[in-house]
């Protein structure tokens, strides 16, 4: 899918990130088209994280450029909310709203961001439960839910603003073995229906069988990016073949 | 809502500032005294003030032709009020000395005076001589202790201080003092009263001086003029002899109410029901109306400290930190006492109260309302913010409603706290519930039966605000 005609949905030119002097990322430059699965890959401390983080705001880079949707997001003028509405975020630990019913969940964007009225964020909310399975649950206390549960409800709460950019942050580390399929079965899914996806994950089956790319960070740097089959089955990279060999045979 | 708030303030301050109203035609005065002075200035059985001083400004008011508002305090801030244009005239068994002469003007002295020496009644102790190594209770701040130390060095012996009269006089009853120095006076009405002690001194007092009504120094001439003029007149036609007469020769039970209401706590009850009632009401109001502004007070400081700029959490982090360092009553004293001075505006005593509370408690309420808020975790921000709400809309639909759960059981402690803490504005005058106490406790000298009595009131009342608060708790849950 990465064809020369795609629409460039994320520009990512020559970014840097320091904390204090840790350089956590370096000259980092990065082009994502619309519909492309993205899949970031590498240890722990790469910038893998930081770097996704960068793409909704979540931090500020100190220097270079990044382009969403048309925003220029390094420039701290932007109306960066506006960006927001069109770019989900699932996070490790889930970060549902612990004040409100799962429903309530879910609504709550569309509805505070004047993107729906009551009635029609209660329609669209309803409809994703249904679609990530947990229809039932549209009244309890989120936290009454399994981990697998509320990473499908936290999807669905991303999903809930009609975002057209998805971001993951290892959303199946926090979750016990057996719940890991549900979630990744609703990304699989998501991916198939289109949406522009970019993942950090050591979920490596998934990658492989998901991801139009593969990203492999280390040391603040883009080592190797290319095809799922050429970084995972003839990885060029020194340090990738290293990474690789340790989470394969773990 | 910083408005909304201010305008509150606002309010306050004009609805508690209405004086009595002022007949256009007389000069009207605000005279200040101190409450606890027998024979010169206390509360009778029946809770009013009285004494030579009360029926002397008096007569000298009708005869002259002014009004005046009486305000009965501690001596130390009935003084400072007069001395910072505050109040226009004190009337507090001040005696004349070079020292206050430089602050203030004296009227002609209306009473003579001097320091008695006063031991037990079946003390064996027949000079200063035998005072030697014993211990002698004082009372802080007062002329009569001045002279008691200045003896102390020839005489050798050891000294206690004493913030009331009542516990230092039982301090010699009970024999753990040897001796007690007090104003002729004060100490002939005690006696009067039943207390068992005796002069040692009466022909040859201590330190002889007079008292004399005072005004601050070159301000309220006229008020001045027409107290010596008035006094002169109730002196020659036997009025003020009368009233001297009345009260230093009346038998205890004439002001301090009968044997039988004072040997128990339901006569104690009984005999002052209007003033315990008043004192819990002032208690009550107070606590009240400091709780709810203060908690706004403190909300608002909460949120600034945590808002998304800098400057204004820096202004919320300063004023928790300077209203959480001042003690209460320094802050009360530096609003009543110390403010007025310099803004040029008096402050009544009830509005300096609720300000200090405000101010106190609200720094406190401040400091964990922005904790509280803190402690919601950071990833309900994060998550939030990314699903495009704005920092204000995440904070208020998300974090606070979480961080409000968090904040509940230190709201109600802070309540209770408050409720305390407004006993401490007794030092300012207000006669809430603990200056209630006091006054009962200078007439009839029952201390433990008063105190009990103050004591389970606030128990009460603690009792209540528990449940309440408990109340709030489950239905926010």
């Amino acid at each position: 899918m990465s064809d020369a005609q795609a629409k460039v949905k994320v520009h990512v030119e020559k970014v840097n990130k320091s904390y204090g002097d840790n350089h956590v990322l370096r000259d980092i430059s990065l082009d994502i088209a619309e519909n492309e699965v993205v899949v970031m890959i590498g240890p722990s401390g790469s910038g893998k994280s930081t770097f996704l983080r960068m793409l909704n705001q979540l931090e500020m880079p100190d220097d270079g450029t990044i382009v969403v949707d048309g925003f220029n997001i390094s420039d701290k003028s932007t109306d960066i909310n506006k960006v927001r509405e069109n770019i989900g975020m699932v996070f490790q630990s889930f970060n549902l709203f612990n004040n409100y019913s799962v429903l309530e969940n879910i609504m709550l964007a569309p509805i505070e961001t004047g993107k729906m009225d009551k009635a029609a964020a209660e329609t669209k909310a309803r409809q994703l439960l249904d679609t990530v399975g947990l229809s039932e649950k549209a009244d309890v206390s989120v936290n009454s839910l399994s981990g697998g549960q509320k990473q499908r409800i936290a999807i669905a709460r991303a999903l809930a603003m009609e975002p057209d950019i998805m971001l993951f942050d290892e959303p199946t580390s926090a979750l016990d073995p057996e719940m890991v399929g549900d979630v990744l079965e609703v990304m699989k899914n998501l991916a198939e229906s289109g949406m522009t996806m970019i993942i950090v994950t050591h979920e490596m089956g998934f990658a492989k069988q998901v991801a139009d790319r593969v990203v492999f960070f280390e040391s603040g740097k883009i080592q190797e990016s290319g095809a799922p089959k050429q970084v995972f089955d003839a990885p060029k990279n020194e340090r990738l073949q290293e990474f690789l060999s340790k989470v394969m045979h773990a | 809502m910083l408005k909304k708030w201010l305008f509150g303030l606002a309010s306050l301050v004009t609805l508690f500032s209405f004086n009595l109203t002022i007949q256009a035609d007389k000069p009207h005065y605000t005279i200040t005294t101190d409450a606890t002075y027998a024979p010169f200035t206390f509360q009778d059985k029946n809770n009013k003030y009285v004494g030579i001083e009360q029926e002397t400004m008096k007569a000298v008011a009708d005869r002259e032709g002014f009004t005046y508002t009486m305000k009965p305090m501690s001596f130390n801030s009935a003084a400072q009020l007069v001395s910072n244009g505050q109040a226009d005239g004190i009337i507090a068994g001040m005696g004349v000395t070079e020292e206050r002469k430089e602050v203030y003007d004296f009227s002609t002295p209306y009473y003579k005076t001097g320091v008695a020496w006063i031991v037990k009644k079946d003390s064996n102790i027949k000079s200063l001589k035998d005072l030697k190594g014993q211990t002698v209770a004082l009372k802080t701040g007062t002329s009569a202790s001045e002279y008691g130390k200045s003896l102390q060095t020839k005489y050798g012996f050891k000294i206690k201080y004493f913030n009331d009269t009542d516990t230092m006089y039982n301090d010699v009853v009970n024999g753990n003092s040897a001796a007690t120095f007090e104003d002729m006076p004060v100490i002939q009405y005690s006696i009067k009263n039943g207390i068992q002690l005796k002069i040692m001194n009466p022909k040859s007092l201590g330190n002889a001086g007079v008292y004399a009504f005072a005004v601050e120094k070159g301000k309220n001439k006229a008020l001045l003029a027409s107290f010596n003029k008035g006094f002169a007149g109730i002196k020659k036609d036997g009025t003020y002899d009368k009233i001297v007469k009345k009260y230093l020769g009346a038998t205890q039970s004439t002001f301090s109410g009968s044997k039988k209401d004072n040997s128990s706590i339901f006569g104690i009850l009984n005999s002052n029901k209007s003033a315990f009632l008043k004192g819990l009401w002032q208690t009550i109001e107070l606590t009240v109306i400091a709780i709810l502004l203060a908690s706004i007070f403190g909300i608002l400081l909460g949120i600034m400290g945590v808002s998304e700029f800098k400057l204004i959490r820096g202004i919320s982090t300063t004023i928790i930190y300077i209203f959480r360092g001042l003690p209460l009553m320094v802050l009360a004293f530096f609003i009543y006492i110390g403010l007025p001075g310099v803004i040029g505006i008096k402050i009544p005593a009830f509005t300096a109260g609720i300000i200090t509370l405000i101010l106190n408690e609200g720094a406190y309420t401040g400091a964990f309302v922005r904790g509280g808020f803190e402690a919601v975790e950071h990833g309900q921000m994060e998550a939030a913010r990314s699903l495009g709400l704005t920092y204000g809309k995440a904070m208020r639909r998300v974090i606070m409603p979480q961080g409000i759960r968090i904040m509940v059981p230190s709201f109600i402690n802070q309540f209770i706290i408050t409720l305390k803490d407004t006993s401490i504005l007794s030092a300012i005058g207000l006669l809430e519930l603990t200056q209630t106490g006091t006054l009962i406790v200078a007439r009839n000298s029952q201390g433990f039966r008063v105190w009990a009595i103050i004591a389970m009131m606030y128990l009460i009342l603690i009792t209540l605000l528990t449940w309440l608060s408990n109340w709030v708790e489950r239905r926010l849950k």
